[in-house]
Parts: structure tokens; sequence; C-alpha cells
């Protein structure tokens, strides 16, 4: 009787080798047997084949302790320790690129066969790069090895149904099989086999012994997880910078303090933001592809109405800071500058602080006690302010010259016009300027017919106030369609909603008067209907007249809401006014532009990003410090892989979370809605709703890959986890459950 | 009949799904089955079988697997299953349901370690654990045999005397997963062995009945003295299956114990399993040699076969019992009935109990040659003997 011993790792295809070589001896008539050595049945666990052949009925029912021959599929499994009980002058034969020679040394008493069986398989095709399955090739050289001859080991091959490239695996190793048929020693040898263990084994009552598993599995591994973090595209779009994930992720742990403090760092007005905010976080959240966006813009609201933080100057400085408005980029920068110790004064040209928050948003959408609470905040670092002080090119100098700094944020202060060939100041009202007066309580427009021109956030926060204040009808004029419009688009279902027209594709003309009819002043407002054209510079289509379209509207009062530009009229002339260059080339003290004055973004949010990038560079500039200037928040980057790169949705698992309807908050009803300025929005309840965010691309703890782990070798680290590596086998269970793409696979 | 080298579990799923298939003329074949290393092999195969007339039901649970396969054998069909260790723990209670409604279904198990700790390896404990539960049970110790002894299972168990379900075991991968040169017959030949099932009690659409339901305590006792005469019949019967089995085949699917040399024979070994295989080389070897030695198999362990194994051991004063499982508190199953046998009928003989091949350990030549050893030292039996391991070093006390 023949016995063979095969050494290999599970998936190498160890057990249909011995089935292989046993079907060549049984096709010629012998008594076989083919078995494995089982235990963990894992990818690339060693393991052990046998084989017998035999004349005889085979009766032997027991592992294969002394055998004639050894092959190994594996050569990481080379040692002496695999030859255990080999019978002198038996073969040993080797998948190695090696020859022979080299392992004559370690196994002296036995003939020696290598074939690169790796290479073979590799070149054939079979199995994976990673996990080749060379038992085919290995077949063809035991062939030529123990002088089966090859058509006997094709024959097996074929009985077993191993056809094409596996055929031509083994008859190509069969001939590179290289041998060194004479043992090195040839003295008698009793290779003695491992004798049985009959020590005893743990006890399973002594938990001290009860040891890590002794198979380092982590050796097997072809991939190995890492944690990697991405963006979520919240915080990459956030014009403020705001962390959304981060606060979001504090929200639902009810961490509301927490949260606050976590939006205070990058921005001083999460209450403003809460209300006043486009929130493109919401636009961009990846949770639409499942049930809609995470409400953002109410749970900024729910942190910034609701949490309690102190924050006090983090040091003293003697730096004097001068900053050109106290809208909120203004007050942004003079916020995070206060923070670490400058000496900061803002002069405000009006009677009030806080520029457009006061005047340009109504109270039904931005109460002024919200605005007041959240000055308070930043006056109390020790901000000071000077109101009713107006800079021109002189005061700008003198500013310059009395401190270290000068931030100029006079915002966009210039307004757009429409030439309506009869240009009444009683008709024709700016909508900034309306919204002033309604801000003063100087105004009503009872009974009037009312028509606002424009589609951006003033147009309908003055066509929702004409309404509160009496008017018999209001209509908004936009010249292209909804889709363009640049209001917050639920700003629009709400003025929709109050019952006020938007005639959507139409271009006023001209205005004439009409004969009063004794109480006020009436006008005609010819408009033509448009089409949308080729795209433009802004990439909305281009509206087009349509000829022959024109038809009147009947009304008592015109409010143009067409936008504003910076008014740039205190620097000197071809001076150029962006964010971060000094503005005032001839003095060394620094004066930079921020906010729409440089930037022109014209969102509350876009105002506060660019106050805290400002003041950081200011910061840099006077301390010498070089703090990264950064667009989006910076989440901890405590990982292996950093990737500065949005996390899309088809890159998220959202198949592994609930669907859960959006929490939007209760509104005031409609009726009260058309008489009063309270407050439309009543805000969440709770902070519920923080909880359907996804966490896109950053670890929220939600630990699916601790608890799905086969091996439990992944530990939690304060906020982080870490891999056991020496056990884990890259198995990518953790990968395949991580719903946010933190896990990934690395092939080793 | 081709011969194949397959292994032990492709003969099991061969001979279940050729006596399924061979019912097809009747109500056919019906299988609820629940994979559980190292009988998973089965599943695929009976999964695979191109059945004319089955249904294969992939359960939740081995539970339910048995009550898919009582539930359809109460229907008329042939029914028939695959286990194995805790799967079987779990499948205990439908186990002797199927017993006590007299159901002739056949189950194949495959010896496996209860855990834990996990143990993947050969012991017997599981399906002795399931002795009492009135179902014949048969130890095999190669792939031939346990494809003959299923075979030959269906037909005891389904005769009108019998009525009882059938276990067949074997050692998991020394049985399970060796390939080995195998017979396997062509299905005329097992749809001549194996006649259409006729269950007397069967379930019909058209007679509302109820089985098994309350009884007074009087009504169950008939029921089981009707199981036990059932079991006193089944060393007769199962010569008349076994003698059409050769009819048939052309094979002898073995006697319900198999002795080698125990006629003047002073010390025999009793045995199970793959370690009869063994044991039986080394006894063939001594005797050569000389020595007065010989082997008891015992293939079927219930009934059993007491009055055979007594008759057996002839003149013998020394007997070995070689135990793959351990009941705990007492010692091998197969050495408490041994001893029982000779109980009041001989007191001359001395029976001791080995206990090897425990958790999947390899019982090897040496190993049976320390066993004749020893009791060839003894003056008295003593305690079950704990082979392979040093014992009486108790770490704590």
């Amino acid at each position: 009787m023949i016995e063979i011993r095969i050494h290999g790792r599970g998936g190498q295809g160890g057990v249909t080798l011995a089935k292989l070589i046993a079907t060549s001896r049984f096709l010629q008539g012998q008594s076989v047997q083919a078995f494995g050595l089982y235990a963990a049945e894992r990818s690339g666990a060693p393991v052990q084949a046998f084989c017998r052949y035999s004349d005889e009925t085979i009766t032997n029912r027991n592992l294969i302790y002394e055998p004639d021959h050894i092959i190994v599929l594996d050569p990481t499994l080379i040692g002496a320790q695999i030859a255990a009980g080999l019978k002198a002058g038996g073969w040993i034969l080797l998948n190695s690129p090696q020859p022979p020679g080299d392992f004559t040394e370690q196994f002296p008493h036995n003939r020696v066969a290598t074939v690169d069986a790796t290479s073979i398989a590799r070149a054939n095709g079979l199995g994976t790069r990673s996990v080749p399955i060379v038992n085919t090739a290995l077949a063809g050289a035991v062939g030529r090895m123990l002088e089966i001859p090859l058509h006997e080991i094709t024959a097996s091959l074929e009985h077993l149904g191993f056809v094409g490239a596996n055929l031509v695996a083994a008859s190509r190793a069969y001939d590179e099989v290289r041998l060194v048929d004479t043992p090195v020693n040839t003295e008698p040898f009793d290779n003695v086999a491992a004798a049985p263990d009959t020590a005893q084994g743990r006890s399973i009552l002594q938990a001290a012994e009860m040891a890590a598993p002794a198979i380092k599995t982590g050796q097997w591994a072809t991939e190995q997880p890492q944690r990697q973090q991405m963006i979520p595209p919240c915080n990459h779009i956030c014009p403020a910078g705001n962390n959304v994930q981060g606060f979001l992720k504090a929200l639902a742990d009810e961490k509301v303090d927490e949260a606050l403090e976590i939006l205070l760092r990058t921005s001083p007005f999460p209450s403003v933001c809460g209300r006043a905010c486009p929130a493109p976080c919401m636009e961009k959240c990846n949770r639409i592809e499942l049930d809609g966006a995470v409400n953002v813009r109410q749970l900024e609201r729910f942190a910034g109405d609701n949490g309690q933080v102190d924050i006090k100057p983090s040091a003293e400085r003697d730096e004097k800071i001068a900053i050109v408005g106290s809208g909120p980029a203004g007050l942004t920068a003079a916020w995070h500058l206060a923070r670490v110790g400058y000496r900061v004064k803002v002069f405000e040209s009006g009677t009030e602080i806080g520029g457009l928050l006061r005047t340009g948003i109504p109270e039904f959408r931005l109460p002024d006690t919200v605005v007041s609470n959240e000055i308070d905040r930043i006056l109390g670092l020790g901000v000071e302010v000077e109101t009713d002080h107006v800079i021109d090119r002189q005061t700008l100098l003198d500013l310059a010259r009395d401190n270290d700094a000068v931030l100029v944020a006079t915002g966009q202060q210039a307004l757009r016009d429409l030439k309506l060939g009869m240009n009444s100041a009683v008709a024709v009202a700016q909508g900034i300027d309306f919204l002033d007066r309604v801000h003063r309580q100087e105004i009503r427009v009872d009974d009037e017919d009312v028509v606002v021109i424009g589609g951006g956030n003033t147009a309908m926060d003055a066509a929702r106030s004409a309404l509160r204040l009496g008017a018999a009808s209001v209509r908004v004029v936009y010249r292209r369609t909804r889709k363009e419009m640049p209001a917050i688009s639920e700003e629009i279902d709400e003025t929709l909603e109050e019952g006020i027209a938007i005639d959507y594709l139409t271009q006023p003309m001209a205005l004439h008067e009409e004969p009063t009819d004794g109480i006020r002043r009436h006008y005609r407002l010819t408009c033509r209907r448009m089409a949308l054209g080729e795209p433009d510079e802004s990439g909305r289509r281009s509206p087009q007249e349509v000829d022959g379209s024109d038809f009147d509207l009947s009304c008592h009062r015109i409010i143009l809401a067409l936008g504003q530009s910076p008014d740039v009229s205190v620097f000197p002339e071809g001076t150029e006014v962006r964010e971060g260059t000094q503005l005032l080339g001839l003095l060394e003290t620094p004066v930079f532009a921020v906010g729409d004055l440089a930037t022109r973004e014209g969102t509350v949010a876009g105002a506060i990003g660019s106050g805290r990038r400002s003041a950081v560079h200011i910061h840099n500039v006077l301390s010498g410090d070089h703090v990264e200037i950064t667009r989006h928040a910076d989440a901890t980057r405590d990982v292996d892989i950093w990737h500065d790169e949005v996390i899309r949705a088809d890159a998220m698992k959202l198949h592994l979370f609930e669907r859960q309807a959006v929490a939007a908050g209760d509104a005031l009803p409609l009726e009260e809605r058309r008489c009063t300025f309270d407050e439309v929005h009543l805000g969440l309840d709770d902070t519920a709703e923080a909880a359907r965010c996804l966490s896109c691309g950053v670890c929220n703890e939600c630990d699916l890959c601790l608890t799905f782990c086969p091996e439990g070798l992944l530990k939690r680290v304060g906020h982080g986890f870490e891999f056991d590596y020496s056990y884990c086998k890259g198995c990518g269970v953790c990968a395949a459950e991580c719903p946010r793409n933190v896990i990934v696979m690395n092939h080793l | 009949m081709t011969v194949q080298v397959v292994t032990g579990n492709h003969a099991a799923g061969y001979a279940l799904s050729a006596a399924g298939e061979a019912n097809r003329t009747a109500r056919g074949a019906a299988c609820g089955i629940y994979p559980i290393t190292p009988q998973t092999e089965i599943v695929e195969y009976v999964a695979r079988f191109p059945f004319s007339k089955a249904r294969i039901v992939p359960v939740e649970s081995e539970h339910s697997a048995m009550a898919v396969s009582i539930g359809a054998s109460l229907a008329g069909a042939r029914a028939f299953t695959a286990s194995s260790s805790n799967g079987l723990a779990y499948m205990t209670e439908n186990v002797m349901v199927a017993g006590y409604y007299r159901l002739p279904i056949v189950m194949v198990a495959v010896n496996r370690t209860l855990g834990p700790p996990w143990n993947i390896w050969a012991d017997q404990g599981d399906t002795l654990m399931l002795r009492d539960f009135a179902w014949l049970q048969f130890y095999c110790e190669s792939n031939q045999e346990v494809l003959d002894t299923t075979l030959l299972a269906f037909r005891l168990a389904e005769d009108r005397r019998i009525l009882l379900p059938v276990l067949t075991c074997m050692d998991a991968f020394i049985v399970s997963h060796t390939q080995t040169e195998t017979t396997l017959p062509e299905q005329a030949l097992v749809d001549s062995y194996l006649p259409d099932l006729q269950l007397p009690h069967r379930l019909r659409y058209d007679e509302a009945r109820t089985i098994g339901g309350m009884v007074w305590p009087h009504e169950d006792l008939s029921q089981r003295l009707e199981i036990d005469e059932a079991m006193k019949r089944v060393p007769d019967v199962y010569q008349e299956c076994r003698q059409s089995f050769r009819d048939v085949f052309g094979r002898d699917p073995g006697d319900v114990i198999q002795t080698d040399g125990t006629d003047d024979a002073d010390t025999v070994l009793v045995a199970t399993g793959t370690m009869a295989t063994t044991a039986r080389e080394v006894v063939r070897k001594r005797r050569a040699a000389g020595e007065k030695i010989g082997l008891i198999k015992i293939k079927m362990f219930r009934p059993f076969p007491a009055a055979a194994i007594r008759e057996a051991c002839g003149s013998a004063r020394r007997v070995a019992v070689l135990d793959r499982n351990y009941a705990a508190g007492s010692g091998g199953v197969f050495w408490q009935d041994t001893r029982a046998a000779f109980q009041g009928h001989r007191n001359d003989v001395l029976i001791q109990n080995y206990l090897t091949g425990l958790c999947g350990e390899d019982v090897t030549p040496s190993v049976i040659d320390q066993i004749l050893a020893d009791l060839a030292s003894r003056e008295v039996a003593g305690d079950p003997v704990w082979m392979g391991i040093e014992t009486g070093k108790e770490t704590l006390q």
C-alpha cells in the first residue's frame, strides 16, 4: 500500500488532488482512499489531505502518520515539520519555482521534486490570482514523480470532469517537474512520526487559561479592512462651512449643547440659519435617494434655540481690528477674531446692528428677537459696536491707520433697477427698502393690488409682507420658470400656499398711469410673455421675448426685487474686490473685503463662511500662524485613509436603512399667516429627526462592523475602532455591512 | 451496478434518493432536511437528485426537518432525512414522535461530537442519545455498508410486522468524507428490492381521523407493548430482508452482529463503526500469531442483540467493550448494554469498558494493542478506562 500526505491551505484543492491520485489508481483496478483532515473550513487555513492505494482492499481507517510520500501545495508551508513520519527515501514534492537541490539539505533522507505549480495554474487561469488552484498541475507532477504514465493522470482528470486548462496544466507540470531522485543521505533513518498527544487540554472552568485563538488567521488574508473617511455632501456644500454631519450626530445623541458648540465653531448664527438658510445641504442630502432629505435647517434651528454654550475668548491679544458693516459676514469675522482674543470694533452705517438680518428678512421668517439673541452672544465676547457710522474713502484710511487690520463687510448695497418708461417714486419701490419700512412698521398696503417683480427671496418676502399688510391682491412676476427661481423652494411653496399668484415667463415692459379712483393712484403694467432659450453665463436658460404676447396688469403698487450688487465706491478706482486680497495696497495694515462685497454669494450662509475664512486669514497675517483656511468643515481624520472626496448616494448602502418620514415641524395655519407677522414655522419638538442622518462616509459608531465581525476582532477605541489584523483573515463582512463606506477592503 | 470512488455521504445520499425514487409508482418520496457539518453533502445530493415524484423541503431547522418527514410519511410518502450532532439534539422531540407514530422513516446520521466546545469529529454520543425512542439503530463501518444498510432500512422499517423508523449511522469524516470505491446499484435493482410503501395507518383526505391524541393510560400501554413486540420481531425480519438483499444485489449487507474468530477465543473485543475495522485487522494479525482472540462488531444497537452477543462470546472470559461515546456519570453505552446482556446468564466473564475515539480521537492499531494489554493484566473489571489521555490529575477540586 502506498500512503501519500498532502499539505496545503483551504481552497487550494488538496482533497481533490488526493482524489485525483486515488482515481488514477482506481481506474487501474486498485483499492483506494482519499480524504481530508477538516477543521475550520476556511479559505487559507493549513489543511491536510490523504491518499492511499493498494492492490489489496484497504482496511486502514486512520490518518496517515508515516507517509510514503508528501506533497506540499503551498510554498509558505515548506518546513522540516511537514516531513514528520515521512519514510526514508520517500518523495517530497514541493510547489516551488526553486530547483529541488535547494531543498535537499532540508530533507536529506528523501527524494525531492519541485514544480512551479502556482505559475502554471496562473498561466492557465486556474483559481484566482491570490488563490491559484494548483492541484491539477501537481497531479501531473505526481505522475512523473511516481512513474504513473501521463495518460493515467489525464484519464483520472477526465473521469472527474476536469477539462481544458486543467489538462494543459497537468501535462505541463508532468514535463516541467524537476527531480532529485537520490537522497543526499542514504544512511538508514527512522523518521519518527509525531507522538499522539496524551496531555490534558484546557479546563473550561479556568477562564485564565482560555487564551486567544492559537491560529493567527491574519496570515491567510489576501485583503484587509481599513477605515476611511469621506466628505459628507452636506459638509461639502455648506457655504458657512458647518460640520453638518457632526452636529446632527450630537443631536441624534440628544446632546443639544454639544451640537450648538459644534455649530459655533464655524457660525455664530445657527438660529438665524436654521430659519433663513436656503440649505443647499438638504438639496445634496444622500437620503433623498431613500425617502427625503434630513431636515437640517430645522435641526440647526433646534440646536441654536435650545443649546446652551458659554463661550469666552481663549486668550487676550493687543491687536485692534476694525470691521465695517454689521451684517452676517462682519459679525462672523468679529466672532472668530474675538474668540481668539483680538480687540474688535464693528462700525455700522445704520441705527441697528445686524444688517440685512434685521431689515431684509421679515419677522414671519426670522423674528427680531432671534437675531438679537445671536448678536448678543457675539457682543458678549467683548466686541464693540458703533452705529450710524458711515464710511467713506477718507474714514476708511483713518480706520486703517488706527487699527492693526480692517475688514470691509458692506455687502451688496447697489440695487438693480428696471426701466419701465415711467419712473414714479410713489409707484415703484425697491424690495429691500420696502422690507426695511415693513420692519420699522412704517407702511401698510390696505386694499391695494400689489405686483412684485423678481424671483429671489426678497421678492417672496416682499410679496408675503404685502399680503400681511392688507393687500387686496399680490402677484409675483418672474421672467423665467420656477426651476430658475433663486428663492428657497420651500418659501416659494409657502408663497403660493398663502394665495399669492406667480406669473412665470413674464417680463414687465412698461408702466402707465391710469385714472385714479379718488383714493389711491392706479397703474397699468404692460408685460410680455417669455420663452426659455439657451443657457446664459449663470447656467440658467435665458428668457426670450415672445412676439405679440403683451398683456396688462392693473395695480396700485410695484415692488422691484431684482437683486443687488456691491457698492465699491469707498475703494480707489480699479480695486479688485475679492476675498483674501489686500485692498489698499499702499498701506501696511491688512484691509480685506469679506462677505457679499467680496463673494457676491448673496446668502447668509455664504457671508458666514466668508467671515470665518477672512478671520482666519487676518489671524494668520497678524500672528504669523499657519491655520489652514478650509472651505468646508473638517471632520476628524483619525482614519487609515482620508479621502478628500464627497461620498455620493451610490457609495452608500441605502438598502440597510429603514424608510422614515421627514419631520417637517408644525406651521401656523394659513388663515393666521395672512394677517400676522408671527413666525410661520414653529420648529421641531425634539431631535428625533437628527437620527435620520445617514452619516455619509463618516463613522457614527453604529457598530454594525463590531456586531458582524465573525472573529470578534474589531475593538472600539474611543470614538474609533481598531482591527486586530493578526486574526483578520480578510473575509470582508465588516466592509459589506458598513452602511456608510467607512470600511473598505485593501488588497494586500 | 457501477463502482465509483465516492464519499460515505454520497453513498448515503444515493441510497436515500434511490429508495425514495423506488416509491414513485405509489405515493412518492418526501424529505425535510437541514444541513449541518458533516452531513451537508447528503443534503446537497438529495436536493440534486432527479426524482420523478418527490418533494425535498428545505426547512429552517432539524426539528422542522423531522416534522416534514413525519407529515409526509403519514400521508403515505416514503420519507427520509439526515442530520448530525447538535442538529439531532434539536430534532429530538420529533424523533420520538416518529417512533411512537410507528412511521417507517429512515434517517442517516453522521456521528459527530455534541458541543460545546465545538467539535466536528466522530463521536457516537449524538445518536445514542436517541436510543430509547422506538427507532432501530444501525452503526456502519464503510461506505458500502452505509449504502446497503440504508436500503435495507427502508425494507425493514416498512415491513408490516415492524413499522418503526430506522437510523443508519456512520462516523464523521472517517466514513462521511472518505472517498473510496463503492458499488452504487442501479435504480431497477432498488425498485425490485423495495416494494411500494403501504402504510396501514395512512391519513387520507376523505377519512378525517386524528393520530396521537389524548388517551387513557391503558390505551397508551397497549401501544408501548405493540412497539416492544415489533422490536422483538426485528431479528427475524432482519434476516429476511438481508436474504432478499443478497438475492437482489448479490451482496451481503451484514448480520446484526459480525464476528471474527470468536469460536475459540478466550478474549473478545466488542466494537462498532470504523473502530471495528481497525480492531478486526489487529485481531486477524494476532490470530495469525496464534492468539485466541476474537471480535464482535455490533451493527444493530436497537433492538439490542443481547442473546446473539452472549452466544458469540462463547467460552471467552475476557471481554473489552470499546465505546466511542461517554454517558456522563456511567460509562460507554455499548458497555452498559453488553454487560446487562450477561447478567443472570453468565457471571464468569470479565467485561471491561474502554472509552476510546471520543471527541474524534483517532483509534489506531496501537490503541487496540494497549487495550488488549490492559485487559490481559486485569483480575477483575474496573471503572471505564479512558484511552489516550492521562487521568487522575484533577486540576480543579
